[in-house]
């Protein structure tokens, strides 16, 4: 099991955002969460990634994590290239290979001509595609994306799908959070989010 | 990558080279020539040296945009990117690493800062020890750096942290520490355990006299680390992954 998520609950204020979630995600597996904007979607996203505290429960990830944001969190003022080096600096293992890697990401969504262009100058879909590809540079075993194929245009959503399914055949556990869910066979299992609960 | 990042704002570099020049300009224009007898509150011995306005107001105003540039920037530094620093985080950084590089950025930029301003008043008089002199601002520029440090780390929202910085540079690098008020001042006991005053003393010391400024020195590295401490401990809680 790649992923255990055990009663998690989350309240801010007297908002309860999540009661008693739990879920469970096996390798080689493609899971999508659907919810309503404000059903707590991206709360669990961070608790599960370690950005924050749920205040009761337990998760645990067995494996290298992969997690792309639904804001495109980038440095306005870097280029393409400087964020995968930073990022590969981030990460720690192999940096020739992970920079080899970023290079073949940018080529299959395509963006390579804007590798030496500032992030600030960038499109919301060649962001989001740099988000991705930083997301999967590692090679992570699971792979947690919020919303991810916002702003992409057909061919890229195309070419989205089609490296979820190379990823999942390598054995890559594949977390897709949305709040409007296409290409729903696809999926393995596709849990609801609503008024906090998992169903 | 932060001072790539830094250097890649064109405007804020400008105004880095052109407030000290507006603030030792407008007192070379504005302070009078009259001299001044006034007391080296950090020495143990009771020393009183005589200067001219003028000379004690571009020692103090270098001091004071130094604080305040530096104190802005650190602010800036800390959070202007903090979301994507969590990421990093996230990816793997350790959240010491991402404060010490941006101390270490930040330090090359006090040493700039201290220089440039230090060559600039050299151009309306001359101070007696330039090296020490330099010294003394990269002090206030610690000092300042590691509270822009830890405000930056403390609060989340920009105006918060702006009006923090103002609130205490404003009152003390800004104000308080000017010797020509602080000769005067009642209760300057409060003065004296604010984080402008050793770095100040330590600047007009080398400034104007042959005294050690080794005891000014060594408060104001222990108050800048106390602030670097404080902003460490906090930026790590923030920033540390949490199972």
């Amino acid at each position: 099991m790649i992923l255990k998520v055990e009663h998690i609950e989350k309240a801010f204020g007297k908002n309860k955002v999540l009661k008693d979630v739990s879920m469970e995600m096996n390798s080689a597996s493609l899971y999508g969460i659907v919810g309503e904007n404000g059903s707590g979607k991206s709360t669990l996203l961070k608790i599960i990634v370690g950005e924050w505290r749920p205040d009761h429960g337990k998760i645990s990830v067995n494996g290298l994590l992969g997690y792309c944001p639904q804001e495109t969190l980038l440095f306005a003022l870097l280029t393409v290239d400087e964020h995968f080096r930073y990022f590969a600096e981030a990460y720690g293992t192999d940096k020739s290979e992970l920079l080899r890697r970023g290079e073949s990401l940018m080529n299959y969504f395509k963006f390579t001509k804007f590798r030496n262009e500032r992030i600030a100058n960038l499109s919301g879909g060649t962001k989001q595609k740099l988000s991705l590809a930083i997301a999967l540079l590692h090679q992570p075993q699971l792979l947690i994306l919020d919303e991810p194929y916002t702003g992409f245009d057909w061919d890229t959503y195309l070419l989205f799908w089609e490296l979820t399914d190379k990823l999942r055949q390598a054995g890559c556990a594949i977390l897709v959070v949305t709040h409007m869910l296409t290409e729903k066979k696809r999926f393995d299992r596709i849990f609801n989010l609503e008024q906090g609960l998992l169903s | 990558m932060i001072l790539k990042m830094l250097f890649r704002r064109r405007v804020v570099l400008l105004l880095l080279v052109l407030m000290p020049v507006v603030f030792l300009s407008v007192v070379e224009l504005t302070a009078s020539a009259k001299m001044i007898l006034f007391r080296l509150a950090s020495l143990e011995k009771m020393v009183f040296i005589e200067e001219s306005q003028k000379q004690i107001s571009l020692v103090f105003f270098s001091v004071t945009s130094t604080g305040f540039l530096v104190s802005f920037l650190a602010l800036n530094l800390i959070q202007i990117d903090s979301n994507v620093n969590r990421r990093l985080v996230i990816c793997g950084y350790h959240p010491f690493e991402l404060l010490v590089s941006n101390l270490l950025a930040l330090l090359l930029v006090i040493l700039f800062i201290a220089i440039y301003i230090a060559l600039l008043i050299n151009l309306f008089f001359t101070v007696r020890h330039l090296p020490l002199y330099i010294f003394g601002l990269v002090l206030i520029g610690f000092v300042y750096g590691c509270y822009g440090l830890a405000i930056g780390s403390l609060v989340k929202g920009k105006l918060e942290g702006v009006f923090f910085i103002v609130l205490l540079a404003n009152i003390d690098a800004g104000w308080l520490q000017n010797p020509m008020y602080y000769a005067e001042a009642q209760n300057n006991i409060i003065i004296r355990y604010l984080p402008a005053y050793y770095p100040s003393q330590s600047a007009i010391i080398a400034a104007f006299t042959d005294y050690s400024g080794a005891n000014a020195c060594f408060f104001s590295i222990l108050y800048g680390s106390g602030f670097l401490i404080l902003s460490l401990l906090v930026f790590y809680n923030k920033m540390r992954i949490k199972k």
